[in-house]
């Protein structure tokens, strides 16, 4: 092909991925070492509001000439990114008053740093849908394949509609079954049972799994469903000519075919999982369920704090990118095998 | 479609497209001096502020359209647009007090006094409506809200139960209702999910033991005192009686099971107040009483909040301020509020109360003191929530819950410049 029309297929592709992900990156790198301070100052100020008139102390910030705050912008460093991770070389700033070992031995025992925690569950999270999205999917497109064409549309159809719903309105039908007068808790109390589905780390850690299942196996499916249809029909012939059973013609001839299809699933699903939010914002809000996602989003929305949720989702991506190593060493190899 | 059905839906609907602009510009059509081609205003979705949305669209006079968008990230997009160094993508905003509290403080509010003294008779400003600091004002309030006492009157009537004024008094009925009442597992219901709600439950109690945030004049941290202990051990023993679910409760969960019938008692905001009685959702229509929110300690004060939501225009404004400033009064004026008298609790003189307003009302007369209007509130309160769940569910003492959250709090204010 020539350079020109290399460039002009390749052109608006390039230029849309610098738009739309070199340079939010690249900002997002920017804000994470940096940090800003509006230079505040403690004043006395008379509010009137509907409730009536009060004096307050607080705190204003300092305005330019111009009439706009004045801001104080600096380089951290990897500070932030310290933080974040847990590593802080200054645990207890003097503004805190804490009793000399105050109830050090009463609890039992610290919890896990939040950015840890975290971190396990959206692992746990990650790896423990991974094989039943495979599986199910594989399953699901397999049964499919096998079923008349008259009924193949109906099963595609209802197998996609967990997928094609919106993540939150997803999140907020689980959310509604498994939650206090619950269709589940219902349904489960007929039988003498009674769980309490947010109510502990188990259960609310095992219904955002259920949903993550649920959520994407149709992805799974239908991309798998899109392979079964191109598996070579003479070498399924030829080896039951040759007397392979269901399983091993599915074992040695169906699964080699798909499996750069089974990669590239994993590929997506690991990101996606890795970046679980919706589910853990509706379901639970973060109760025994914090993913590194939510981390990023509670820093930028409670905490207030771009450059710390900026440092955040740079350590989201890095997460990513450590989990996708061996997928992309291999499907380098494969590429540059095949060409 | 039989043809004389289609003529008549067609006749309906044009009457209808007829009828809009007129009325239309009936609203807006006393707007003077019209400066502005677009008008672009943002503020949250709830139904109050869709009634006043409605108006605002709806002034069309001299070729003007008004843009409303209704977002629960309100204080993002605010933020964004009235801090950016141009001009400001909205030319107003409709916020609650601790947004503007955060916007007043880093000086990106417009001053609004002559505008309030030009314009105060024609749209009937009332004083009470106005939010000054230092005599200038910077926004003007339309509506209140506040957490108040939800509870089963039928329930309490029927086992002579008295309406708790205090915490201990609210643990005391539970104990009595989850013995008599066969159908109330779990008496209380109150917004304990982590994070924001749960913050917000623990600032009132915390109020309501008298405590406060910040050491006196300084952003330093004094919630992980005494009070901030009986708080959080205050909200421990009610979790005794709530579903086990507590720490994924927020307010449509609780409101929930007000509806259902499965709990009897607790704080809620007011604006779900008449949700109670919608009998598409609400087993309970009728049952439902309202009071002040219950008093921490004994003759102490409603341990809840006072809000406002009201207008604010940015510092930075690109339009027409004289322009925008009127479409906001045509929008919250008299007639608006007439027309919308059962959706919140306005402030004007001429509202009508309703049921539903009732623990307002009484949370107000019991004390109840305002939202925090500190700048760095909002760090002390998001760092409170993310300990709150390690407390109810036994992880960490209250005090070993505070003092991380204190210590992580002054992190935060140090790192925005709040503790020098």
């Amino acid at each position: 092909m020539k350079t020109r029309s290399f460039v002009q297929f390749v052109g608006p592709s390039v230029v849309l991925m610098i738009l739309l992900l070199a340079a939010p990156l690249l900002t997002t790198l920017f804000l994470s070492v940096r940090n800003c301070t509006l230079d505040m100052e403690v004043v006395t100020v008379e509010e009137s509001t509907p409730f009536g008139k009060k004096e307050t102390v607080t705190q204003r910030a300092r305005l330019d000439a111009s009439g706009r705050a004045i801001q104080t912008c600096r380089f951290v460093g990897f500070e932030y990114y310290r933080k974040v991770l847990g590593y802080d070389p200054d645990p207890s700033p003097p503004a805190v008053a804490q009793a000399p070992g105050a109830d050090a031995a009463a609890g039992p025992g610290a919890p896990l740093n939040e950015f840890q925690g975290a971190l396990r569950f959206t692992l746990l999270y990650t790896f423990v849908t991974l094989p039943f999205v495979l599986g199910i999917g594989l399953l699901l497109a397999l049964g499919v394949n096998a079923v008349s064409v008259r009924l193949r549309s109906v099963f595609i159809s209802a197998s996609l509609f967990p997928f094609i719903i919106t993540p939150v309105v997803a999140a907020l039908s689980i959310k509604w079954l498994f939650r206090d007068n619950g269709l589940v808790p219902q349904l489960l109390s007929n039988f003498g049972v009674q769980v309490y589905w947010m109510g502990q780390a188990w259960s609310a850690q095992f219904l955002i799994i259920v949903y993550g299942i649920w959520h994407v196996v149709p992805f799974a499916f239908i991309v798998f469903y899109a392979g079964l249809q191109s598996v070579p029909q003479d070498a399924l012939e030829a080896a039951t000519i040759d007397g392979a059973s269901r399983w091993q013609r599915l074992r040695y001839v169906t699964l080699p075919h798909l499996m750069p299809l089974l990669v590239f699933v994993t590929l997506i699903h690991v990101m996606d999982a890795y970046r679980v939010f919706e589910p853990v914002i509706v379901l639970t809000q973060g109760a025994f369920t914090t993913s590194v996602q939510y981390l990023t989003y509670y820093i930028l929305l409670q905490e207030n704090n771009p450059y710390k949720a900026s440092a955040a989702a740079v350590l989201t991506l890095v997460g990513i990118l450590i989990l996708l190593i061996p997928l992309l060493v291999r499907t380098w190899r494969e590429q540059r095998g095949g060409a | 479609m039989k043809p004389k059905s289609l003529l008549r839906r067609l006749l309906v609907s044009a009457a209808v497209a007829a009828l809009v602009p007129a009325t239309a510009q009936a609203r807006c059509d006393t707007l003077s001096d019209v400066k502005a081609s677009e008008i672009n205003i943002v503020g949250n979705a709830f139904p109050a502020l869709q009634h006043i949305a409605k108006e605002m669209q709806a002034c069309t006079k001299g070729g003007l359209k008004v843009q409303f968008k209704m977002t629960p990230q309100v204080k993002q997009e605010v933020e964004q647009a009235f801090g950016s160094g141009g001009k400001s993508a909205f030319d107003a905003a409709v916020v609650s007090m601790g947004v503007f509290a955060d916007l007043n403080s880093k000086g990106q509010l417009q001053p609004m006094t002559d505008l309030v003294n030009k314009y105060r008779t024609k749209y009937k400003i009332e004083d009470n409506m106005l939010v000054k600091v230092n005599g200038e004002v910077m926004a003007i309030a339309f509506m209140q809200n506040a957490q108040n006492l939800f509870y089963r009157k039928d329930l309490f009537d029927k086992h002579g139960l008295k309406v708790p004024t205090t915490y201990a008094e609210m643990l005391a009925v539970a104990k009595t209702l989850k013995e008599k009442e066969p159908g109330i597992e779990f008496p209380i219901a109150q917004t304990f999910a982590k994070g924001w709600d749960s913050a917000t439950e623990f600032t009132n109690i915390f109020a309501g033991y008298g405590g406060r945030f910040f050491k006196a004049g300084s952003a330093a941290p004094d919630f992980n005192g005494d009070a901030g202990v009986k708080a959080l051990e205050t909200m421990k023993a009610m979790t005794a009686y709530m579903t086990p679910n507590f720490l994924a409760s927020n307010s449509d969960d609780v409101m929930n099971q007000f509806q259902q019938g499965k709990a009897a008692m607790g704080v809620l905001w007011a604006s779900r107040a008449s949700r109670m009685d919608d009998a598409a959702a609400s087993k309970v229509v009728g049952k439902m009483d309202f009071a002040a929110a219950p008093a921490a300690l004994a003759g102490g004060k409603a341990a809840t909040h006072l809000w406002w939501d009201g207008v604010v225009m940015p510092k930075n404004l690109g339009g027409d301020r004289e322009t925008v400033f009127q479409v906001l009064m045509e929008a919250l004026d008299e007639e608006t509020m007439r027309g919308g008298n059962d959706l919140t609790i306005w402030i004007r003189s001429g509202y009508k109360p309703t049921r539903f307003g009732t623990g307002v009302t009484a949370s107000a007369k019991a004390g109840a003191p305002i939202w925090p209007t500190e700048p760095y509130f909002g760090l002390a309160h998001g760092e409170i929530g993310k300990v709150i769940p390690d407390v109810l569910s036994g992880a960490a003492t209250p005090k070993q819950a505070l003092d991380a959250a204190a210590a992580a709090y002054a992190k935060a204010a140090t790192e925005k410049g709040f503790i020098k």
